[in-house]
């Protein structure tokens, strides 16, 4: 679909901001002009939310310009970013449940009136022909809560077009629809397309961006790095731009893959639609990583592993012995151990103390007898101070509250609460994340000696060069498939990376 | 993430002193208070005599704020205590007067019931997913409606055994009322459990950050029931210690004991800890009540001022509360 190129109406030039010390956007560019499909295409952490924040104005930029029809503006907040001609359509829909599917598309929107009432007729008579265009299907008098994914992105879809927007952004729009679904989406692109409207669509899978895009934009590490016109596009270009530099084997010799005795045996587990049949082995020993993008369910692989979810189908195994944790009581009773990827939110009582965070799920060890189950101030100092001393934890003192420590120190606290267990399996959900460059070291070692002791390590991450560094094994994950294993001296940055933009067709015929 | 420009933004100094402020607000309130009602009432009030009555009036409140704080601190509410504590009221005095039961079985049986509304509360909030201040409501209209039942109406006066009254009107150790030492022992045990125990822990765990706790292997839905329990069990107790006070059983006796233990435990979460509910803190918050109420009546202040008293502190205990917990959270 070859459309008359015209010229951008909004352009974004060398955009940066900075969060605390992390650069997010360095330095990216982008032009929409009226009636073109844009892709926008990057791996984890490569700036694409940032940049639609920006535009949302939920973000103000530390540097660069964005202009409208030729002016300069600065997007204040998102009633701003409306009335300028801007919707964004995220992978979480808002809707006030119990209102219908009409009062949702007229939500904030100046409505007609008749007497000083709202005129709910004339509205419907006006939006109407909008809702039919999208394709809603569903009568405008019904209410939302028992429409599907797909018809809430067609309601937001109108919403937009009643405000008159120019430019639609879409953020993963396809991550909960199914294959028929899509395509009805893309049709519905297309005719936006068609009829002016601009849509920037941010998407990781490129085999939809390749349909539907007239051109696209590559982001990695919060630069934009490379353009592509429709002409140009291929999916092994647009990965090599993703990854940077041509995606090469290394040559670092294979290091024998530890094979020891299977500590955790998953066989085609499946929560779907986020884990669909996933099988593996994970060894004593061994850290074995979890690859692939944010959303591929990595996360929720683990909650099923760890009983904080119930699996649809599959069966575990634990040292050989049946495991169906019903709760992460069980999980945690049978062995395993969990470093949940919200520290704050998942992992900390943040108002207690150090040692009240690391003796939780160790309390048996701090009581005088199980008789007599008062704790003992003595045994409960004497095995956080260890802990504390164990892991180089920086802190005032054990009774310290742990909200104050740093984030590096309050993972420390997290893992040394398992530490303490001495755990069969342990699960660390992006271990790294928001720590310091040194923190960062001294929790890989921390992991890697544990797997020395015999512990099984299963590593999510979804920062590029953490894997390789520390994974003996890592596994890529694709809309809730194993798609790859990686080991010795495939296992590198751009591999995990390569295959995490594996088709999703190629997901399916892997056997699980 | 959230605009940090929104955030109200405090000198790490005024921090502090809001800080202590929140923290040791209510300890001077009381001081202050016991203070000025002594200077203007110098023969009534700061005698040995009116203090012990104070402590004695407040036992029963003290006793069912510390069974509520035990709720509170695993995260939830429980409103049916007031009505619990009546019907309990009522159920005690039948169960020695017309079924003629010895106290102790009677007492016994009692505490039991209240334990079971507990673990009913605790069902339905854990297990349904009811809000617990919806569940515990309709439970607590529940108990009202089988307190009405069971007495038909009609307090039960006659025939309470001198006995039964003794439970609360006796003084059977160094000459101590025996309200106030059975509120020590129980505000003792509860303090030991919720503190000293590795069940304590877990408790405290849940009530500070429950996803975390579920992840740290707790079964929150169990300690959650024990907080309903416990609290359903001070009920029965303050029901039973109410109507061997009264020497009756009747319908709604103890409703009142609901606000009045929901103030202490809100301005007690504001004392020593920036927001945290705690048991030590519920006897401090259930002091300042008694005070406050005794001073009116030495003084002789109109019915009306007691509601509105009542009413003002409420609102100022859950305000302080908030604001040492946001105070901590900054």
């Amino acid at each position: 679909m070859v459309r008359s190129p015209a010229a951008p109406f909004l352009i974004a030039e060398g955009v940066a901001k900075a969060f605390g010390g992390a650069q997010a956007l360095s330095d990216v560019s982008l032009a929409m002009a009226p009636g073109e499909v844009h892709g926008l295409v990057g791996a984890n952490g490569a700036g694409k939310s940032t940049l639609i924040r920006i535009l949302a104005g939920l973000v103000t930029p530390d540097r660069g310009r964005i202009r409208l029809d030729g002016e300069d503006i600065t997007v204040s907040s998102p009633q701003h970013a409306t009335a300028l001609g801007m919707s964004f359509i995220h992978q979480e829909l808002a809707f006030i449940p119990g209102m219908t599917v009409l009062q949702n598309i007229m939500l904030g929107v100046p409505k007609a009136t008749r007497f000083g009432m709202i005129d709910w007729g004339r509205i419907a008579r006006e939006v109407e022909p909008v809702a039919r265009r999208v394709g809603i299907t569903a009568p405008l008098s019904s209410n939302v809560k028992g429409l599907s994914t797909a018809e809430n992105w067609l309601i937001n879809i109108c919403r937009a077009l009643v405000r008159k927007a120019r430019l639609i952004v879409m953020d993963e729009p396809t991550a909960s629809l199914s294959a028929s679904e899509s395509r009805k989406l893309f049709a519905i692109v297309e005719d936006l397309a068609r009829s002016g409207v601009a849509v920037l669509y941010v998407s990781h899978r490129l085999d939809e961006i390749l349909r539907l895009c007239d051109r696209v934009t590559v982001f990695r590490d919060g630069r934009s790095v490379a353009g592509f016109a429709r002409a140009e596009l291929s999916h092994a270009g647009l990965v090599e731009a993703i990854v940077g530099g041509a995606v090469r084997r290394t040559t670092k010799p294979a290091e024998p893959p530890p094979q020891g005795v299977v500590a955790l045996k998953v066989s085609n587990l499946a929560r779907r639609p986020k884990v669909e049949g996933v099988s593996f082995d994970l060894h004593h020993g061994e850290v074995l990583g979890i690859g692939g993008l944010v959303g591929a369910g990595r996360s929720e692989l683990a909650r099923l592993i760890y009983g904080a979810d119930a699996p649809d189908t599959g069966t575990m195994e634990l040292d050989g012995a049946p495991y169906a944790p019903h709760r992460p009581a069980d999980a945690v009773a049978a062995g395993l151990g969990l470093v949940p990827e919200e520290r704050r939110a998942d992992g900390l009582v943040l108002t207690k103390s150090v040692a009240f965070n690391l003796t939780i799920p160790n309390l048996a060890k701090i009581v005088h007898s199980p008789l007599l189950p008062l704790i003992d101030d003595r045994r409960r100092s004497a095995l956080a101070e260890q802990t504390v001393r164990d892991l180089a934890i920086k802190t005032t003192g054990i009774e310290a509250p742990v909200g104050r420590l740093s984030g590096g120190n309050q993972q420390k606290v997290v893992i040394g609460r398992w530490l303490i267990r001495a755990p069969k399996v342990l699960i660390l959900d992006e271990p790294t994340r928001g720590v310091d460059i040194g923190a960062r070291g001294e929790i890989h070692r921390l992991i890697r000696d544990l797997a020395a002791e015999g512990v099984a390590v299963l590593v999510i991450s979804s920062e590029p060069d953490e894997q390789p560094d520390l994974c003996d094994r890592v596994l890529v994950m694709v809309e809730g498939r194993i798609v790859r294993e990686l080991k010795g001296a495939e296992l590198t940055r751009q591999a995990i990376i390569e295959a995490s933009y594996a088709r999703a067709a190629a997901a399916e015929e892997t056997p699980s | 993430m959230t605009a940090p420009a929104a955030r109200r933004r405090l000198s790490p100094r005024a921090k502090a002193a809001l800080g202590i402020f929140a923290r040791y607000a209510t300890i001077v309130g009381l001081v202050a208070m016991i203070v000025a009602f002594s200077l203007v009432s110098p023969r009534a009030f700061p005698t040995l005599n009116n203090f012990t009555n104070v402590l004695n009036q407040a036992s029963l409140t003290m006793i069912i704020a510390a069974g509520l704080t035990l709720a509170v601190i695993v995260g939830e509410l429980d409103l049916s205590i007031g009505f619990a504590a009546s019907l309990h009221g009522i159920l005690v005095t039948g169960l020695i007067v017309s079924n003629q039961l010895p106290i102790p079985v009677a007492v016994a049986i009692v505490l039991v019931a209240g334990a079971v509304i507990g673990l009913i509360n605790g069902l339905i909030v854990t297990k349904i997913k009811v809000n617990s201040v919806i569940a515990t409501l309709g439970v607590g209209t529940i108990l009202t409606g089988l307190a009405f039942a069971y007495s038909a109406g009609v307090p039960i006066v006659s025939g309470v055994p001198e006995d039964f009254l003794q439970l609360s009107l006796g003084r059977w150790l160094f000459g101590i009322p025996n309200n106030i030492l059975i509120m020590v022992v129980v505000l003792g045990g509860l303090w030991t459990l919720v503190e000293r125990t590795a069940i304590g822990q877990e408790i405290q765990a849940v009530g500070g950050n429950p996803s975390a706790a579920r992840l740290a292997g707790i079964d929150t839905d169990r300690i959650k029931i024990l907080g309903f329990v416990i609290s359903g069990v001070c009920a029965a107790l303050t029901g039973i210690l109410l109507a061997s006070r009264l020497g009756s059983g009747t319908a709604s006796a103890a409703d009142g004991y609901l606000l009045t233990a929901f103030a202490a435990v809100f301005l007690g979460s504001a004392t020593l800890r920036d927001g945290e509910f705690h048991v030590l803190g519920t006897l401090i918050g259930a002091l300042i009540i008694a005070f406050g109420f005794n001073g009116l009546n030495i003084f002789g202040a109109p019915t009306f001022s007691q509601y509105v008293l009542q009413g003002a502190i409420l609102i100022v205990a859950v305000g302080l509360s908030s604001l040492g917990r946001s105070i901590s959270e900054s």
